[in-house]
């Protein structure tokens, strides 16, 4: 049934599937990991780094990319996408200009989730248009608002979105969320550090390589973003590590 | 000839019968270019067994050199990753010879470098229990299958997104008589392609097998996706043959970071 209805966007299927949008949802996991975490005072995004060509400049394969900074630091809104890389710069393109051209406006920067809402507007628009396919991408948008708050919205490529206290995205998306299910809890992101572990260790639950890679990007509340270096990156691992070594000597000397 | 609200035209098909004689005329006046051209590509679909550090082909039947008690087949990148990682690595397997073959849909023609996961055919046996490993029918011999199947294949009354992929489902042939090591495939889901080729000859011929599919959300090489096919190595086929797990975690790794593909299309 499925291939009569699926290969126009414009088309319902008899029971109410839009299949262009639903394959649109896989070319999301595609894409490696990706998984955001919102503290008390601090957002957190990490993302899998796929190994990058010998010839390849690193440094144009950005995965967490900001799209607004305010004038003196203090809020800025990170996003992370995963899905087409092409769909992603696009998307990341128009939400930039509509960053700057709200402040121009309203002399106001924008909110989390008025920017997510543009964002999901935009990909929902193209759900419905003929001729054009979905974007093939999720997000996740991070930041901080005018009132000190911390959020993490999610989007999908049918346009919808939704406010997480922490949530991932791309390949293997479900094992990680279900770890941060089970490991999310007041306790763990109680402090920054914290958070910041928790992050990690979602990651490292399907990451294949270790920390090598790892690439990770916090915002604290006042402070501008920081992206984390590969050897912040080491140390927390090797500490993620040795708690677990230790949780397991606790464990086994439980037992006997 | 029917037009759909598309645009496009679809030729409906006739149940009077065959429309026009004058084509199936036409058809039948085959020259004898058409019958050289025929006779290239069956020269060339040929399956051809050799050994691949001679070069020599083998023109005695590998099925009577190598009579053997269990046969194993992995099909599909995955499932060759995990046989070569996990049951390979323990013992000493020895290379008896490499089965070659074209049609139009290949897309290489190139046979000489092959890595563990290219999709060519090679056979080994064991050489310390030469009675693993060959392809006799009709005596004992038991087959297991190992393939993988995107997840989006798999047809389920219950929603998808509660599915827990990757995931081990397993079909078996009447005279398989043991416990499978996961739960059955049920239906409509069908299998196919070589698996269920090789399924339906041990079917006909009474030789027990079975084959365990995993499906999966990355259909490239994976280490979850491999790590799925586990619980294989409890069952009775393959019991023996795995001796050091550790260490098969670490040619696994070895193995995804030389076949690591570069794609910058998804991010």
């Amino acid at each position: 049934m499925a291939s009569r209805y699926d290969r126009a966007i414009t088309v319902f299927s008899p029971d109410g599937h839009l299949f262009q949008v639903e394959y649109a949802q896989e070319a999301v996991k595609k894409g490696s990991t990706a998984v955001g975490i919102r503290g008390t005072d601090i957002v957190v995004l990490g993302v899998e780094k796929k190994s990058v060509a010998k010839l390849q400049d690193e440094r144009t394969v950005r995965k967490i990319c900001a799209l607004d900074d305010h004038v003196c630091m203090a809020f800025a809104v990170l996003t992370l996408f995963k899905g087409l890389t092409a769909d992603a710069r696009v998307v990341i393109n128009r939400a930039r200009v509509e960053c700057q051209s709200h402040k121009l406006t309203v002399e106001d920067p924008v909110t989390v989730e008025y920017i997510t809402r543009f964002i999901a507007t935009l990909k929902q628009k193209y759900t419905q248009s003929n001729g054009r396919r979905p974007f093939g991408i999720s997000a996740l948008i991070v930041g901080f608002d005018d009132d000190g708050i911390p959020r993490l919205y999610q989007t999908d490529p049918s346009g919808t979105y939704h406010a997480w206290k922490a949530n991932a995205i791309g390949r293997s998306a479900k094992t990680v969320r279900e770890f941060l299910e089970k490991n999310y809890t007041e306790d763990a992101i109680a402090n920054d550090n914290e958070a910041i572990k928790l992050a990690i260790r979602a990651l490292l639950e399907v990451v294949q390589s270790g920390g090598k890679n790892v690439e990770l990007a916090i915002i604290r509340r006042n402070q501008p973003l920081k992206m984390f270096s590969a050897k912040e990156i080491e140390l927390q691992v090797a500490e993620i590590e040795k708690e677990k070594e230790e949780a397991e000597k606790k464990k086994s000397k439980k037992t006997t | 000839m029917a037009a759909t609200f598309f645009g496009e035209v679809v030729k409906a098909p006739c149940r009077a019968g065959t429309e026009d004689q004058e084509e199936e005329e036409d058809e039948r006046r085959e020259t004898a270019e058409d019958r050289e051209v025929r006779r290239q590509l069956a020269r060339k679909r040929e399956v051809r067994l050799f050994r691949r550090q001679t070069k020599t082909s083998l023109e005695v039947s590998l099925l009577e050199k190598y009579p053997c008690s269990k046969f194993i087949i992995a099909i599909g990148n995955n499932a060759v990753a995990f046989l070569s990682s996990f049951v390979m690595n323990s013992g000493v397997w020895e290379e008896v010879g490499c089965a070659k073959l074209w049609n139009e849909w290949c897309r290489t023609t190139d046979t000489v470098h092959l890595s563990p996961t290219d999709a060519f055919c090679v056979f080994y046996h064991l050489k310390s229990n030469p009675s693993v490993f060959g392809s006799c029918p009709r005596r004992n011999m038991q087959v297991t299958v190992l393939t993988c199947r995107h997840v989006t294949d798999y047809k389920t009354a219950e929603s998808t997104s509660s599915l827990h992929s990757p995931f081990l489902k397993a079909l078996k042939t009447e005279n398989f008589k043991e416990p499978p090591c996961c739960s059955l495939l049920e239906q409509p889901n069908i299998v196919h392609d070589l698996p269920a080729a090789v399924l339906s000859y041990c079917q006909v011929w009474k030789i027990p097998a079975i084959l365990y599919l995993c499906y999966t959300d990355v259909m490239k090489l994976d280490l979850i996706t491999v790590g799925a096919f586990k619980p294989v190595l409890s069952s009775r086929s393959l019991k023996g043959l795995v001796k050091n797990i550790p260490q098969s975690t670490e040619i696994l790794k070895k193995l995804m970071t030389t076949n690591e593909i570069q794609s910058n299309i998804y991010t």
